[in-house]
């Protein structure tokens, strides 16, 4: 990834994340460690799960599944850092999210974490281009540059013709294509998609749970996905199952 | 155009398409233009009439006064005269001779006490005009208006200084001619009569000498660049005083006046900026699920932060320039077209001036700016403080 950023890039900080090599499969990707997760609610405080644990290795496309409440977005939130553990803690590539100080978590998401949301989450006021050429924005490139880079990642999701609409002017699918194209615009590591498909109807559903396969293989990503779908949970390499027990791993269908 | 800023300038650009948020911000905008607008206006009335004093003030007063430090008279009037005359810019040189005295009409009703001087200007035209007819002295209008006397009528002034005669101290009397009755503005009612320097000489027993030398410059404005240049030349018995350290407490009265309505005016920008704290408040509630999204991408908490600042500083920009165009326009076109009138016969001034100091616009334009931003801060640290992850649960 450091190898790819152009001489023009404003910002080229060198990586202070202990990060080791991806060729070592036997490092964890993600691991929660005993994670307690509390919400103030209205009255009582409501504790969504309790030492959780789980861990995941590198390049795995894995799903979690389970009922609603029990907690999978929160898990969520928890790996990508956007959410804090009230107890335990959580290791990205070796790195503990809960030691790097706001700024550099931050960095730290732009840079290896993209996310996809259930609903598309695309910023309202901008256009498709603009919006998957945030996160290079947030990054500190150049408009232009990061139009350029995002403007690929859009044809790469089949949206480049689409670029200049808002995301209003964008069916489901495509919205979604768009967050997708945004969540991977700096090439993260790690992929966590919060029911990606949960809003789609069937035939966009599949279109877009393709993509996500195909770009999980392509780049050699972790992919962590929300899912109700069993059918789609099954072409995963692992399958989680989340309870108010706990969250059980199996190997998907596809690895039998 | 850096990350936070490409927010912003979208947020405000976009809520003209979503009524409520658009009409709050147009709402803060206008708010702060009409605070900025009234201050510039009543900055420049108050500049207006404050200008006419001040220049009534450089008029009337002699611009460069050199007088002895102890005693009444200066050691060497002579000497002192040749430097001041020496110098570039000044126009003339007079000594000051006067002191106090009776004025009252031939009858020696309607007594009046009066301060005497030699006329700085035109003294020769106050002698008498033939050897039997008398002096000529100038009286203010407040003496015209006490004695009764016109223009024509005669006055008999008597100094406070006595004469020994055969019939032992008789007071020093003279009977002027009234040539005219000065105005001297609404800002002064002192009683005051000009005579010629020999007449003042007269009254006031002083021979020859003075207590002070005046001086009168082409520009007054160079007044305080040659009281230096005198002061440094001057040994240190003479004093050098300007004509605005002769009206220190004027113009310290002005400043004054102009600090009170510059403060109480700018509550207007102060109510404004409580606008543009809602204004900014609600849009942080409003782009909540954003923020979140934008954190999930790798948004810091300071970048998150400096949206919401740039938007109130666009705000005030905005409101800033506006009110800045209105109050400009509207103090101008006030001045230029005597729009608002006034008695001349009270104010010595047939409209209400407005002057614009650049000085003053740039003040009240910073003054809105800060105040614009500091309103945002408070919302902005909000936007900052929020959970990312919180965000989007509560926004769903």
């Amino acid at each position: 990834m450091k190898g790819e950023r152009g001489a023009s890039d404003p910002a080229p900080v060198p990586s202070t994340f202990h990060v080791p090599p991806s060729t070592s499969p036997a490092i964890a990707a993600v691991r929660a460690l005993g994670v307690t997760k509390t919400y103030a609610g209205e009255g009582a405080p409501v504790t969504v799960f309790r030492n959780l644990s789980f861990a995941l290795e590198e390049r795995v496309f894995a799903a979690i599944m389970g009922p609603s409440g029990v907690g999978k977005s929160t898990l969520l939130h928890l790996l990508g850092g956007i959410d804090r553990p009230d107890a335990g803690r959580v290791e990205i590539f070796g790195q503990s999210l809960e030691e790097l100080p706001p700024r550099e978590r931050a960095r730290f998401r732009n840079e290896k974490i993209g996310f996809v949301f259930q609903f598309h989450h695309l910023l309202p006021e901008f256009t498709a281009l603009e919006n998957a050429a945030m996160p290079h924005r947030i990054a500190g490139l150049s408009r232009a540059d990061a139009e350029e880079r995002a403007l690929a990642m859009l044809d790469r999701v089949g949206l480049g013709e689409r670029a200049r609409h808002r995301p209003l002017a964008l069916s489901g699918g495509e919205q979604q294509r768009a967050a997708i194209a945004r969540a991977l615009a700096r090439e993260p590591r790690l992929l966590l998609a919060d029911e990606p498909t949960g809003n789609l109807d069937v035939d966009s559903a599949r279109v877009v749970f393709d993509l996500l396969e195909e770009l999980h293989r392509e780049r050699g990503m972790t992919t962590v996905l929300v899912t109700h779908n069993p059918d789609l949970a099954n072409r995963c390499d692992k399958i989680f199952s989340m309870s108010r027990e706990g969250i059980v791993g199996r190997a998907g269908y596809a690895n039998r | 155009m850096t990350f936070p800023t490409f927010i912003a300038l979208r947020y405000l650009a976009a809520s003209r398409r979503r009524a409520h948020v658009a009409l709050i911000s147009t709402i803060s905008i206008l708010g702060l233009a009409v605070g900025v607008a009234a201050l510039v206006i009543s900055l420049s009335l108050l500049s207006g009439f404050q200008d006419r004093i001040r220049s009534q003030m450089a008029e009337r007063s002699p611009h460069v006064v050199v007088s002895a430090t102890r005693g009444a008279a200066l050691d060497d009037p002579e000497a002192v005269r040749r430097l001041l005359a020496s110098r570039p810019g000044v126009v003339s040189v007079s000594p000051a001779i006067g002191g106090r005295a009776w004025i009252s009409d031939l009858e020696g009703k309607s007594a009046l006490p009066v301060r005497y001087r030699n006329a700085p200007r035109e003294s020769e035209s106050l002698e008498p005009a033939s050897v039997d007819a008398p002096p000529r002295a100038r009286v203010t209008a407040s003496v015209a208006a006490r004695t009764g006397v016109s223009p024509g009528g005669k006055v008999r002034l008597t100094s406070s200084r006595t004469r020994l005669s055969p019939i032992g101290p008789l007071p020093v009397a003279v009977i002027f001619a009234v040539s005219e009755v000065t105005r001297v503005g609404a800002l002064e009612k002192t009683a005051e009569v000009e005579v010629s320097e020999r007449f003042a000489r007269l009254l006031s027993g002083t021979a020859e000498g003075a207590a002070a030398l005046e001086a009168r410059l082409e520009d007054p404005a160079g007044a305080e660049a040659l009281a230096a240049d005198l002061t440094s030349a001057l040994p240190d018995a003479y004093r050098v005083q300007t004509w605005k350290d002769l009206n220190a407490p004027l113009s310290f009265a002005l400043r004054l006046e102009k600090l009170v309505i510059f403060v109480t005016v700018a509550l207007v920008i102060v109510v404004a900026a409580l606008n543009i704290v809602s204004n900014v408040a609600l849009l942080v509630i409003e782009k909540k699920r954003d923020l979140g999204v934008l954190a999930s991408l790798g948004a810091t908490p300071e970048s998150l932060r400096r949206i919401y600042l740039t938007l109130g500083a666009l705000i005030g920009v905005l409101g800033t320039a506006g009110g800045l165009l209105l109050g400009i326009t509207t103090a101008t076109l006030l001045d230029r077209f005597r729009a608002v009138p006034l008695p001349a016969d009270v104010y010595l001034l047939t409209h209400v001036p407005f002057a614009v100091h650049p000085r003053e616009v740039i003040l009240v334009a910073a003054f809105a700016l800060a105040t614009a931003i500091g309103a945002a801060a408070l919302p902005a640290r909000a936007a900052a403080r929020l959970a990312p992850g919180e965000a989007l649960r509560l926004s769903r």
